[in-house]
């Protein structure tokens, strides 16, 4: 594809004047795609999961679905170059709305999170990430060296720790830990010798261990006991993720059926059209389900590697890995932590579990992802 | 715009390491997932059933209890009991207060309660309080959301009619023992309640029926959401007892205030009609399952009111025995029914003065007159001459000593003395004298009522014994004898004068328009030197009375044998009773005869 730029573009036209249309071709529509597959398959299994419940939560996302269109477009749109320009002023943005939710924001599964606007209630902290993938990519961007120095790790780590304690003083740990994924894929790109991975391994040990004492709620902490020795809180935590497991593997090979799941139907399952979508999807649609959703959000990681890969300028490879190094994470944690393999904390799936900001979100970073593809040839 | 060289390459290259590492940790969540779905997927799928699916008992009605006439003497009435879930309680201490407000009932019992059930840390609901009132059920229900923890369960409360009327022979429920549900076989479940005296205890099998299943799916709060299976629980058969209540009543309400038994019985067929042992309790008390002080009460009361006197209790037979003293001595020709014996009011047998009950004695005496005055005197000689060994064969012969086979549990067979016995049992020989005591009935020899009921019956019959049986069936079991029925004729005959001749010891049982033939016993308690009136000791040393009959009228029979303790003399204290029995058990016939 690099090819285009080469040859063949010179002899038939001038960049300038190729068509728009077919350069809007070009862009790799397969990241949105994916996105829209899960997302519809979200669809349906948040009407399945809100069944039992007062509410059926399908149209309310159908709506958050038409709106993420929107802001996609919007993100896709809109310069990253020249949002980059202004990443100072729109990250400062973010974080008054951060302090703004600290002051006035209303309180949800027990963390003070949302910010009322209206009969919407937004989370500040899904958009305070975005702002800050933009801060990172052009703070990093800059510097045009093969290493970064550890005044340029602490400088870019500062930048996120200021959000990241805002966010755990709103007692929404998980979102606040979602950070940390996004800094280190954007450091490892932009280069960090070894020697300081394991020193901030060290760190986030001190960290972990001052974070337990000081910062952690009690039912924080129960959830990773509960983690750690399942037996202790049959009631509790352990509860929870105990259903969670009978639901995952109830499913078996193929699924015991759309709104079939015992688990799910009888609220056997906790959170089941948000943060434990995953196990509703697990159980009645098996592992073959479990499967095809992977792949999707694999094939999404898939082409937004691709994008960053033909991106034309650093800003825009390091904005894709911050973006996606946090989508990732997203994933990998989510999945994982249905069946088991890691604490429960209040993280969901993007494009699958219902949410209004998260879902919003996304789209505006699969925008920005494409936008970037879409420039890819503009000013060369 | 200001073009500055960048380098990419760096980022490019590690880029796709990134990519890697992603991938990576994709596939091992896949395989993760792949291992609990697929590899242990069996195992979740059974703990997801597990979830939704509760099995709940469908408890068997147990069978009702009729007396004769199809009168209801046992039935079930719905009882509300209250139950605790612990493991859905999230402040025990709250709820408990909070069922200490609505049951008025101090915490202290639905604690006790609650631990006896399993305590505190108990995965399944713990009966804490029963036979709730209507408003007591309200005021649970209307806190349901609340307290998850409670649930009120609809329940059957056995109910006896007649409470202590008939509490020895239907005995009563309790709740099954660990020794019972140790054994694979038993269907039953810890706090089931089967039958642990009497008829319920003995017909407790079919009484009991089968309980039923019910699966239901429930959701994660365990409200029900819809039917899964169900198993019907099979009644309990129902039993036709030969019980007459009008009897049964009646002597119970002579026995107030006294302790002993009666036991009616048609000789016919064996079937009892009456059965009362005195003091009473009520086993109304046992259907709840909680009540453990009323239990305890009961356990150590002194006068014993559990126990079922006619079948329980051995008693010496006093001069009931000459009975079968007399059948010994016509069977064996050892006595000529026309020849006489001098009773001076006492009579010297080997070097010891033996005192008839009479001082002054009864003169020149035959069999027929020694019977029917009770003559001492006459069966000190009698017996002389028997010798023990023989009386021991008659007496075994005639039902004692061995239990009469009755359809209840728990029945004594009594002991008829022979010198073998003395040698096992005491290892001393037997004294020649004790022959002289156990033929007017006293010594060693011991008896139950049902016994004596069992000879009469084979009195009554002139020849033939019936197994006695509480339930009503037409199967008779005969046992026919080998002393003969000239005998039982002649001794019959006695019988009949003791209550319809002047100077018969039970004149008091006489009813004019029937025969009502009997034998009076008085059994001393405690040896006395003199002639002693017994309503002059105190009431633990006065003598037990006996009065053993049976009745004919028309083609009705019944025999009727009642024991009053320390009620001195039978002819006073036991002999009115018989004749309201045969009162009320003839009406009709009596009725007949007075109009025409």
């Amino acid at each position: 594809m690099r090819s285009t730029s080469g040859t063949i573009s010179t002899t038939t036209s001038l960049p300038d004047e190729r068509p728009f249309l077919r350069q809007l071709a070009t862009v790799r529509w397969a990241l949105l795609i994916s996105a829209l597959l899960i997302s519809l398959i979200g669809l349906v299994t948040v009407h399945s999961a809100s069944s039992e419940l007062s509410i059926d939560y399908l149209p309310r996302q159908a709506v958050w679905l038409g709106l993420g269109l929107l802001v996609f477009v919007v993100a896709f749109t809109l310069d990253y170059q020249f949002l980059t320009k202004f990443s100072l002023p729109i990250y400062t943005v973010a974080m008054l709305l951060l302090l703004l939710v600290l002051l006035v924001g209303k309180e949800a599964g027990g963390a003070r999170s949302w910010l009322g606007v209206g009969a919407y209630r937004l989370q500040p902290s899904e958009f305070a990430k975005i702002a800050t993938a933009l801060l990172l990519a052009r703070y990093l961007a800059g510097i045009n060296r093969r290493f970064l120095s550890f005044g340029q790790i602490m400088a870019a780590s500062s930048m996120v720790a200021l959000p990241m304690v805002l966010v755990a003083l709103e007692s929404d740990l998980g979102g606040a830990a979602m950070f940390v994924p996004m800094l280190a894929g954007m450091l490892v790109v932009a280069g960090v010798p070894w020697r300081y991975f394991a020193v901030g391994a060290a760190v986030a040990i001190v960290l972990a261990a001052v974070g337990w004492n000081l910062v952690m709620l009690d039912y924080q902490k129960d959830r990773v006991r509960t983690f750690i020795s399942p037996g202790s809180d049959p009631q509790g935590t352990g509860y929870q993720l105990r259903q969670s497991k009978i639901a995952v593997g109830s499913g078996q090979l193929y699924g015991r059926g759309y709104q079939q799941g015992t688990q799910s139907q009888l609220r056997f399952l906790p959170a089941r059209h948000t943060d434990f979508i995953f196990a509703v999807l697990a159980e009645e649609w098996g592992f073959i389900g479990v499967a095809t959703v992977l792949l999707l959000y694999a094939l999404y990681i898939l082409n937004g590697t691709k994008v960053a890969l033909r991106a034309r300028d650093r800003v825009g490879i390091l904005l894709i890995v911050g973006l996606l190094s946090g989508f990732a994470f997203h994933v990998l944690y989510n999945t994982a932590m249905v069946v088991g393999l890691v604490p429960i904390t209040g993280i969901p799936l993007p494009f699958l579990s219902y949410g209004g900001s998260f879902t919003l979100a996304n789209f505006i970073a699969a925008g920005l992802i494409l936008g970037v593809d879409f420039r890819r040839h503009v000013n060369r | 715009m200001r073009q500055v060289r960048e380098h990419k390459e760096d980022l490019l290259q590690r880029l796709p390491r990134l990519q890697l590492v992603l991938f990576g940790l994709f596939l091992l969540i896949a395989a993760r997932f792949w291992f609990v779905q697929v590899v242990s997927g069996d195992y979740y799928l059974e703990l997801a059933e597990n979830n939704r699916v509760r099995e709940l008992p469908l408890k068997a009605p147990r069978g009702l209890i009729y007396g004769r006439q199809g009168r209801l003497l046992a039935e079930n009435v719905p009882s509300y009991n209250l139950k605790l879930d612990p493991s859905r309680s999230q402040d025990l201490e709250k709820a408990l207060s909070f069922a200490e407000r609505c049951l008025n009932q101090p915490a202290t019992e639905l604690r006790q309660a609650l631990d006896e059930g399993g305590g505190a840390g108990s995965f399944r609901p713990i009966l804490i309080a029963e036979a709730l009132s209507h408003s007591e059920v309200a005021a649970i229900e209307v806190a349901a959301l609340e307290f998850p923890e409670f649930a009120v369960e609809v329940g059957h409360l056995r109910l006896y009619r007649n409470g202590p009327i008939t509490a020895h022979t239907l005995g009563y429920l309790g709740e099954v023992s660990q020794l019972d549900l140790a054994s694979d076989a038993s269907p039953l479940k810890p706090g089931d309640l089967v039958g642990r005296k009497g008829v319920e205890l003995a017909f407790d099998e079919s009484l009991r029926g089968a309980d039923g299943q019910r699966a239901v799916i429930v959701d994660s709060r365990g409200r029900f959401k819809e039917e899964y299976g169900r198993e019907p629980a099979q009644s309990g058969q129902n039993l036709n007892l030969g019980l007459d209540l009008d009897l049964q009543q009646e002597a119970a309400r002579y026995f107030e205030g006294k302790a002993g038994a009666a036991v009616a019985l048609d000789p016919a067929t064996g079937e009892i009609r009456a059965m009362v042992s005195a003091p009473s309790y009520n086993p109304n008390i046992f259907s709840r399952r909680l009540d453990r002080d009323a239990w305890r009460n009961l356990i150590e009361a002194p006068e014993d009111p559990l126990q079922n006197r006619v079948i329980q209790n051995t008693y010496s037979p006093g001069s009931v025995f000459k009975i079968v003293m007399a059948a010994a001595g016509l069977s064996e020709g050892v006595i000529d029914p026309e020849q006489t014996v001098w009773c001076g009011g006492a009579t010297k047998i080997y070097n010891r003065r033996w005192r008839c009950w009479k001082q002054a004695g009864h003169g020149h005496i035959s069999l027929h007159r020694a019977i029917k005055e009770s003559c001492d005197v006459y069966f000190y000689h009698l017996g002389q001459e028997l010798g023990i060994e023989r009386i021991a064969k008659y007496s075994r012969q005639l039902g004692l000593g061995r239990p009469t086979g009755i359809d209840l549990l728990g029945e004594r067979e009594g002991l008829v003395p022979d010198p073998d016995w003395s040698a096992r049992r005491r290892g001393t020989p037997w004294y020649p004298g004790e022959t002289i005591s156990v033929a007017i009935g006293q010594g060693p020899i011991l008896v139950t009522p049902l016994q004596i009921a069992s000879l009469m019956a084979a009195v009554a019959n002139s020849g033939y014994q019936v197994r006695p049986h509480v339930e009503e069936s037409p199967s008779v079991e005969k046992e026919q004898l080998t002393v003969e029925p000239w005998v039982f004729e002649r001794i019959g005959a006695a019988l009949w004068s003791v209550v319809n001749d002047q100077r018969g010891t039970g004149s008091a049982a006489r009813v004019p328009g029937i025969d009502v033939a009997g034998k009076t016993g008085t059994v001393q308690v405690v040896q006395q030197k003199t002639w002693i009136k017994s309503e002059d000791l105190p009431y633990e040393q006065r003598d037990h009375g006996w009065f053993a009959s049976y009745a004919t009228a028309g083609d009705k029979q019944l025999v009727v044998v009642v024991l009053v303790e320390h009620g001195g003399h039978g002819s006073t204290a036991a002999a009115p009773l018989a004749k309201r029995l045969y009162e009320i058990y003839f009406r009709d016939y009596l009725d007949n005869d007075q109009s025409s």
